[in-house]
């Protein structure tokens, strides 16, 4: 890299041709435009349109809508409303089963399609891909039409004389089955290449030191895949909770008996919320902010443990 | 000394390859059985009592694809998700490209910047955006220039990670300084040199974006009021069930369309990409270099 810490070259002449100990402030402006000017469209977008909205949501979260002054008072009132709590305990009980559950069925099946001949390898992978870009409002349908109310399988079940009721579509078991569609998939095609990195000669080696499969995968199979399993796991945590189209499609149905979710909370507090209006809604963004954040450092670490074995 | 050696992954054992039958079974049935149930129902007539419908008919699909109001959606779903694509290269380009050959204090920032929309959820970023454009620019709320610049920045690190790492494959530092030394100016080296040279991670890019904006609902919900989006038409029919107009099966239909766009994309990339449909877990490749630098 070491054309990065080259000097520019006309800055330097300019420069010296300035001659002054202290170059002025025209020549200092021109260096830092000449540094930065091309990356200056991206940043322009990326701070008014990333940046300042975060930044704006909490300043909102401690000001309500600019009345007062800096205070905790909507913190209270927002976070000891029964509902508000209910959506953040959902959300988290939610986004945990989850992930847990994409980890469960994931893993294994990250691993069996890694070690597949070529052929079935693509099939899997075709398919995966394919149900990873099924999302939002047209998988909510999906649902619907799978096992809803008149849903395909649910009338199968029924045509075959026994008594099913499917999960209501605002439900938690509704919304876990439906968010899995899509979860699993990212989890196994961001996992399968750290399949890899566990290679055929170690097991073949422990094999030769007498070990067997169990005291392979605690020994040497389990320890090295962890950090990689852990990210995923992360990963899918922090994107359950933020999930909004597929919740929307399926809870806008059942009405006053969906669930409460932070992100449905946000949008329906934006249509309609007279007593604390828009300041709820920035808490509870605040409230997502920060669980995101956490996750995403945690991810950073395990991936970082990850990759000493790359 | 022989060592009878076997795979790690079960094959020998009837039990467990029974068991693992029945696994890949279930995922098969689990990921197809959805897929299927839309496409019978965007061709049944009704479809509410039996275990099949009650009739076909292609009905749906023709009543669909001529109505205008779900053209015009499909037609601002295209240009807002074309619009994406354009503006994210336009400004990516420029700032990858300079952040390898000139002024290394780029990279940092514009990576903490990929993180927010890695992490944060839409929904948030899409409402900082509103109450921040309610701010500065009310009169910006609602329109399609609005959405245009959310959409840019919520889809410019697929862009960016996919231009970055095409600049790193290509070593585009020495071609750079090569080109140079020939007296080319920055212009014709953007344009000779850097360009033809990413043009996988150009393509990869650009389809990563532009689907992330087609099928983005929260941040259209949120800050695109008034417009008609084809995932917003979406929301507004799943939440208008009247059988007798057959919402629903055009709802069939659409989604059907829109699974299809968005496949498209993505099988073109990785046809692009020569068949590497997997990759490492976001934001791995960067810690490693860092790791290795």
């Amino acid at each position: 890299m070491a054309t990065l810490s080259r000097p520019i070259a006309k800055v330097g002449g300019l420069e010296s041709t300035g001659g002054s100990a202290s170059p002025s402030l025209l020549t200092r402006m021109r260096g830092w435009l000449a540094a930065w000017l091309p990356a200056i469209p991206l940043l322009l977008l990326v701070s008014t349109c990333l940046i300042a909205p975060v930044v704006v949501l909490i300043w909102q979260s401690f000001t309500g809508m600019g009345e007062s002054g800096l205070s905790l008072d909507l913190w209270f009132k927002v976070l000891g409303q029964h509902v508000n709590q209910d959506a953040i305990f959902t959300s988290l009980v939610l986004a945990v089963g989850c992930s847990t559950i994409t980890l469960v069925v994931g893993a294994p099946l990250a691993w069996m399609i890694s070690r597949m001949l070529r052929g079935s390898r693509a099939f899997w992978l075709g398919l995966l891909n394919v149900a990873a870009n099924f999302g939002g409002i047209g998988l909510a349908f999906a649902y619907m039409a799978t096992i809803g109310t008149v849903g395909m399988l649910t009338l199968i079940v029924q045509g075959l004389g026994i008594a099913f009721d499917a999960p209501r579509e605002g439900s938690m078991p509704a919304l876990l089955v439906a968010y899995e569609y899509t979860n699993i998939p990212l989890f196994v095609l961001l996992t399968i290449p750290a399949m890899s990195i566990l290679r055929e000669d170690w097991w073949e080696a422990a094999q030769v030191a007498a070990a067997t499969r169990l005291v392979f995968w605690r020994r040497i199979g389990g320890p090295i895949l962890a950090p990689f399993l852990a990210a995923g796991w992360l990963l899918i945590f922090t994107w359950t909770l933020g999930i909004y189209g597929i919740a929307y499609g399926l809870a806008g149905q059942s009405g006053a008996t969906a669930v409460h979710l932070i992100t449905l909370q946000i949008g329906s507090a934006l249509q309609s919320d007279v007593l604390l209006g828009p300041g709820r809604a920035a808490i509870l963004a605040v409230v997502l902010m920060v669980f995101a954040t956490t996750s995403l450092v945690l991810y950073r670490t395990m991936l970082r443990r990850a990759l000493r074995w790359l | 000394m022989a060592v009878n050696i076997r795979r790690p992954a079960a094959r020998d054992h009837g039990a467990s390859r029974l068991a693992r039958n029945l696994f890949f079974g279930a995922a098969l049935f689990y990921f197809c059985v959805p897929m299927v149930a839309v496409l019978i129902y965007s061709f049944s007539t009704r479809w509410t009592a039996n275990v099949l419908p009650d009739g076909y008919t292609l009905q749906w699909w023709q009543a669909t694809i001529s109505d205008h109001r779900i053209q015009s959606a499909f037609s601002t779903s295209i240009s807002l998700a074309t619009l994406t694509a354009l503006i994210d290269i336009a400004v990516v380009v420029p700032a990858a490209y300079w952040s390898r050959v000139r002024n290394a204090r780029i990279r940092p920032v514009v990576e903490v910047a990929a993180a927010i929309p890695f992490a944060l959820p839409y929904v948030v970023i899409a409402f900082g955006l509103m109450q921040f454009s309610g701010v500065v620019a009310p009169q910006f709320q609602g329109t399609f220039p609005l959405l245009v610049a959310g959409h840019a920045a919520i889809a410019f690190p697929f862009v960016y990670w996919a231009v970055d790492g095409a600049m790193a494959a290509a070593g585009i530092e020495r071609l750079s300084e090569t080109a140079e030394a020939c007296g080319a100016s920055p212009f014709q080296i953007i344009r000779r040199v850097v360009v033809p040279n990413i043009s996988s991670g150009l393509v990869t890019g650009g389809l990563l974006s532009f689907a992330a904006s087609f099928g983005e609902f929260a941040m259209a919900q949120i800050i695109g009021r008034g417009l008609d989006t084809v995932p917003l038409w979406s929301a507004e029919m799943i939440r208008s069930y009247t059988d007798t107009a057959g919402s629903y099966n055009r709802l069939a239909v659409v989604t059907l369309l829109t699974f299809a766009v968005l496949f498209v994309l993505s099988a073109v990339v990785v046809y692009w990409n020569r068949g590497q449909t997997v990759r490492l877990l976001p934001g791995a490749a960067a810690t490693d270099e860092g790791g290795r630098r």
